[in-house]
């Protein structure tokens, strides 16, 4: 059985290096996206994702809060934590989670295990398109 | 006596576009590496700049754009990091046969599966993101 997959976007590349190498390391499957419109087309490409983690503030049209409604608009059910040094928490919009940053990686993996379980959880059918 | 474990190797994949990158990086760790997803070369040189990791070797797509373009990058590493092994792709076909080759080199000192399935891979992911834009 394949591991859960979660998808990062973040468009600092040694953040995003450490945030997914130690997702990785918890046994999850990482796909990494440097911008909002990367991690639309991941989830464009049919690539089964059961959660997004994304950065708010980053460069090109898409950022992290128009790539969480996109991603509400494919996928409903499928969980987003919205991660930001600028936004509250009302601000963000459709998010399931919100973490301010700067924020502890047991900080994150307490929120996704809430979100979507052990990396080995059977996947739910909610977040099907 | 409790056996050593290897310091792991890094490698930095480069290429602009994300679902090339995504798997060819997978395919590289696989293979046993640590892999940075680098889409411009400026990614690549704040990899090799600021991280604390000791980079073996680059493998990046020969159209990257950036600060630099794929061949003053090659130079640009040549000169500051003379250790680092720099492999450009012009294709996805020779990207994954470079892969193929690095993963020969790597920790694991075999394939996991076939490049070309790498290679395979991409050109669906590809198609199915044209066909959701259409």
């Amino acid at each position: 059985m394949d591991a859960q997959t979660i998808l990062v976007v973040e468009d600092e590349i040694l953040i995003r290096f450490i945030l997914a190498d130690s997702l990785r390391d918890m046994g999850y499957q990482v796909l990494e996206a440097g911008d909002g419109a990367e991690g639309f087309d991941i989830l464009s490409s049919g690539q089964a994702v059961d959660l997004i983690v994304t950065d708010v503030r980053m460069p090109g049209e898409v950022d992290g809060l128009e790539l969480t409604r996109r991603s509400k608009l494919l996928a409903p059910g499928r969980p987003v934590i919205v991660c930001s040094a600028h936004l509250l928490r009302s601000e963000a919009f459709h998010a399931d989670e919100f973490l301010a940053k700067p924020y502890s990686i047991d900080a994150l993996a307490e929120v996704i295990a809430r979100l979507i379980g052990d990396p080995w959880q059977k996947r739910s059918q909610t977040h099907s398109t | 006596m409790a056996e050593e474990i290897p310091d792991p190797q890094y490698l930095i994949v480069a290429d602009a576009d994300v679902l090339i990158r995504n798997a060819l990086a997978e395919y590289l760790r696989h293979c046993g590496y640590k892999v940075f997803e680098a889409a411009t070369s400026d990614e690549v040189i704040i990899a090799l700049e600021e991280g604390a990791m000791k980079i073996d070797a680059l493998l990046a797509d020969a159209e990257l754009s950036g600060k630099f373009n794929a061949f003053e990058l090659r130079l640009w590493v040549r000169h500051h990091h003379p250790d680092v092994e720099i492999v450009l792709a012009g294709n996805i076909d020779s990207a994954a046969k470079a892969a193929g080759h690095l993963c020969d080199e790597g920790p694991h000192l075999q394939r996991p599966y076939d490049p070309e399935s790498v290679a395979a891979h991409i050109k669906r992911l590809l198609a199915a993101t044209r066909r959701q834009a259409r």
